[in-house]
This record gives C-alpha cells, structure tokens and sequence, in this order.
C-alpha cells in the first residue's frame, strides 16, 4: 500500500494557543481513515491545516511536515491543492452556495478542470446516480434543500472536482440517522471504486463501524490509535466515546 | 434570424439615435442627456461587478473614473490640441479619429492598473474595511490631481474639444455620441460575458463565501484582481468619455459626490444584475433631469427616494435577476449566453 498522506508531528497554533502538539498519522492509497474525538480535541484544525484555507481561519502550522504523495504540501495555496493534487475537502457545515441551484454548485466545482467536457459529463452521472434526490432537484436553489440533501450537495460537489482523496469534516452532523447511514453506505461505495476517504467524526462508534483504521485525539494529541476493530474493542476508547 | 433580434435592433437603435442627431431631430441638450446615460450605465455595470457580483462594498468608484478621465484628456490635449505647458500638438487633427479610441484606452488601462491600490488589499480585508480603504482610494487620486498644477490642479484641464472637432473635421457627424453608444454597448457585453463564463463564476463565488469558493479551487486573489481591475477600467473607460462630453474635467467632478451618485445606481438598480444596473443608470439620469428646476433640492428628494427604496423594496428594482428571468420569452430574441 502506498502511503498518500503523511502529517509528521504536526504542530498548530491560533494566535498563541496551540491546538495541536505535534500529532502524526498517515492514510493509504484506498483507505478510510476516521480521527475521532470529543469537541475541540483538534479535528478540525487538523483538516483546516491540510488545505491551508486563508486567513482569518487559518491556523498557523509551527512545526512538523504535511506529506501527500511524498511530497510537503505546506507551501501548496489552498485552490492548488483542490486544482492540482485532487483532494477535495467537505468543510463542515456544508459551505454550499445557497443562492445558486444544485446544477450550478456542481458546476462551480468543475471549475479548476481541464479534462474537458465529457469527463465532466459523466461525472454529473455519477453524481445523479449515486444521489437520486440531487437529480430531482438540479433546478432548484440549493438553500430550499433538505439538510441531508445539502450534505449529498456538499459530496457531490467534492466528487465533481476530479477527486481521489476526500476528506470530510463531520458529515454526519444535524443529520437524521437513516440518512447518516446513507451517506456512510454511499461512501463505502466510492472507497470501493478506488476513493481514500479522511473522516472526522463526533460519532465514533458509526466512524469505527466504517472505517479501516482510525486515530483518536485529545485535546490536541493523538491518544491512541489502530484498526478499527481493535479501537473498538479498547477498553479505554469505549468508555470515553463509545458509551460504556 | 429571430435569434439576432436583439442584437440588430442594438445597432439599428445607435444608427437612428446617431442619425436623429445628426439631422438635429434630437438637439444638443437631448444628445447630452442620453451621452450622460451612456457614461452612467458604464459606471452603474462596472460598479455592479464589485458591489452587486462580488458582494464587496466599494465606494471609490469616482476615483478611477478620475484617472481614465485625466489620462485620456492628457493624451488627446497632448497629440491633438496647443496647450501652453505640454506644447504643439504633436499629430495633425485627421488622425483624431484614430487616436480617440487609443487614448479612451490607454485611460482605462490606467485606471484598471489604479484599482491594484484596492485590489491588493482586498486579499486580506473585508467588508467595512475595505469600503474605507477604497474611500481612501477616491480621496487619494482627487488630492493628487488637485496637487498637479502641470495638469490644472484645482482648476481643472480643458482642451479636449479639440480631438473632438478633429474628428467631425474629417466627418461631420455626432461622434461622441456614436461612441458614447458603443462604449456603453462594449461595457455591457464585456460584463456579460465576464459574469456568465466559467472563469467569472468565482466572482458570485467569493460572495457568498470565500472559503468554500477556495475549496472549489477557485483562485480568489486572482478572482478579486481581475474583478477589482475589470470595473476600475472600465470606470477609466467611462471618464474618459465623460472628459470629451464636456471637453472640460475638474478633479471635483470625481469626488465622493459622484461615488455616491453611482453607487445610488447600483442599489436602485438591483445587486447583481445587469440589467437592473441598466436600467437604473437610465431611470436615474432621467430623474436629475426632471427635477433640475429643484436645483440644490434635488440632493434632498433623491436621497428621500433611497430611503423609500430601501424601506419597500431592498433588493432593488430588479432584485439580483435579469430582464430575461422576468419575461423568459425575452430569450428567442438573442443567441449570447
């Protein structure tokens, strides 16, 4: 298995609090990885850290290495990484545009490509067969859709920007439990089409559920970590966030 | 050939209002009224990208529209007319015809390279803050010129009539207005296309919310340039038309005053459409029209009228939509996206 992303003792900082104290993990070509964790235990920055999203949010990276492909992307401006490295990120709270309709979001993430018009076609396909509901919906302006709908939304949009490696940031939050669980099955289906998914998750029994291995954080550290099986069966990780 | 509709009637509308004029149909005051709303629909578009598109607040508008006017002015007033500090003029007045669009250009290309003292520091501010530093931005280019004696200073610059009188030496025929009209036109189709193609979409993009436009690759520093650069030429372009309409500029003309007056425009008109920009740039010159005789009151009553505006209809007269999403069956009437 080739290593994709590698973060090396990364540290961050917001002004002069640091967020995180040098954490390190990696996800494999194919994989789903899960970093769970209680609020404010570092998930989101971890995330934001990756992509480098512009100020005011951005947080500081002070020390360690973000690797992808072998390669430091600590210097790669955020629409790069999108454009040029196909890694796509699901923010949290979805971030759709909510004055323009679902065609014209996914639209907007075709953006940055170059591969021309039928690669994007076909994408739109995918998209509309692995969300139905999107597809009834494509004239319709994205801020009258359903929370779940705007999360398929979100995804989708991911998927039409030529992505291999998607990282999503709570996807499951303010989410009915039927169609969390949808989201989790059509995620499963794109890992098996080849996807590596990064996932954060407040809800650390479904991530473990469904990914391979995962990490868990906090308060900036990385506490433990291993196969999803293993965390599962952790004694300590099952008090603190499995619930007994 | 229904699909040309629109763009045959455009041109025949400039062929008969340039023939009206020239056989004095229409007199000298109507021609000035409708070359005021030329240069009005230019400034109210442009201004639309930033204000309405881009969802920033940019009040300096007058400011590059300043630049186009004075770079374009010194230009003609330098090949075309005697001026007693920039000397003789340096090309015989045959060649006027062809030198005014160059120096119309070279006006915009000024003032767009002017917006870079706004659009830099858009990377990094947002909202208030970068509506005060293009106020600053307005303030900064008046000072300047006030300052230039070699220009005027306070004064003001003239002698722009003559590259006018160049050309209808060579044929007699209202040019101003003729290119008022395609300036006007040129403007309107640039934006058009500007805001309807693929690279343009990051302008909405950065309005509704800038990092989820920067994790759908859009580059926004890039996005904001061109946007930022686009509309302060384009302002450049309206000046210089402006300075050759009344052959006489005054950095005064450009104050803050006359921001104010385009960004009126703007919000009466609708953010973010460009028809309503239109639209509003027309009804507006109309209205300081009719109530000239109010004269110093009228600053009274059209502010009254923002202020009911904004009370009844926020959104402007069209709202963010064009005229084509109100009356669809305006589509089969033109072929451009």
């Amino acid at each position: 298995m080739n290593t994709l992303l590698e973060v090396k003792n990364l540290k961050v900082r917001y002004g002069n609090i640091e967020a995180l104290h040098g954490i390190s993990f990696k996800v494999d070509e194919g994989e789903i990885v899960t970093l769970i964790g209680a609020n404010g235990a570092g998930k989101s920055t971890t995330l934001l850290s990756i992509c480098r999203l512009p100020p005011p949010e951005a947080p500081r990276v002070i020390e360690g290495d973000i690797l992808y492909k072998g390669q430091s992307i600590l210097n790669v401006p955020p629409h790069k990484i999108v454009s040029d490295l196909n890694m796509a990120l699901v923010p949290e709270g979805r971030r759709i545009f909510g004055n323009l309709t679902v065609d014209e979001n996914l639209k907007l993430a075709t953006y940055a490509r170059t591969d021309g018009s039928e690669a994007v076609d076909r994408d739109f396909e995918r998209v509309f067969t692995l969300f139905p509901r999107l597809a009834e919906r494509r004239k319709q302006r994205s801020e009258s859709l359903s929370g779940g709908e705007q999360q398929m939304l979100a995804l989708g949009r991911a998927l039409m920007s030529k992505c291999s490696f998607i990282m999503l940031d709570e996807p499951s939050m303010g989410l009915a439990p039927l169609l969390m669980y949808d989201m989790f099955r059509t995620l499963k289906v794109l890992n098996q089409e080849g996807m590596t998914i990064l996932l954060i998750e407040q809800n650390a029994n479904l991530a473990l559920r469904f990914a391979h291995r995962g990490y868990v954080l906090d308060t900036g550290e990385i506490v433990a970590q291993g196969s999803s099986e293993e965390l599962l069966a952790d004694p300590e990780v099952k008090k603190a966030y499995l619930g007994g | 050939m229904q699909k040309h509709t629109f763009t045959i009637s455009l041109f025949a509308g400039i062929f008969v209002l340039t023939a009206l004029a020239q056989f004095g149909v229409i007199n000298q005051y109507l021609q000035s009224v409708i070359m005021l709303m030329g240069v009005n629909i230019i400034l109210s578009t442009s201004l639309n990208l930033v204000n309405g598109y881009m969802g920033e607040f940019s009040c300096g508008h007058g400011g590059f529209m300043c630049v186009g006017a004075y770079v374009s002015s010194v230009v003609t007033v330098l090949l075309f007319s005697k001026n007693h500090i920039l000397g003789a003029p340096l090309l015989p007045p045959s060649l006027a015809l062809f030198a005014f669009p160059l120096a119309l250009f070279a006006g915009a290309a000024v003032a767009a390279v002017a917006g870079l003292v706004v659009a830099i520091p858009s990377f990094k501010t947002r909202g208030d803050y970068l509506a005060i530093i293009t106020l600053a931005a307005n303030y900064i280019v008046i000072s300047a010129i006030d300052n230039m004696e070699i220009i005027g200073g306070p004064r003001g610059f003239m002698g722009m009539n003559a590259t006018v009188h160049g050309m209808e030496g060579l044929l007699d025929i209202p040019w101003m207005l003729l290119w008022v009209l395609f300036g006007t036109v040129f403007t309107v189709w640039l934006l058009r296309r500007f805001v309807t193609s693929t690279l343009g979409k990051g302008v909405p993009a950065i309005a509704q919310d800038e990092i989820a436009a920067e994790i759908m690759s859009v580059d926004t520093n890039r996005m904001k340039l061109i946007a930022f650069m686009l509309s302060s030429g384009l302002a450049g372009l309206a000046g210089g038309l402006f300075a050759h309409i009344l052959g006489y500029v005054n950095p005064h003309s450009f104050d803050i005053m006359k921001s104010t007056e385009v960004m009126v425009m703007v919000y009466l008109g609708g953010m973010g459409s460009l028809s309503g920009a239109t639209l509003s740039a027309v009804l507006f010159t109309v209205l300081l029209e009719v109530l000239r005789p109010l004269e110093i009151w009228k600053w009274v009553v059209i502010p009254l009228l923002l202020i009911l505006l904004m009370q009844f209809r926020p959104e402007g007269i069209m709202g963010n939509k064009e005229l084509s999403d109100l009356f669809p069956k305006l589509k089969k009437y033109y072929s451009f996206k």
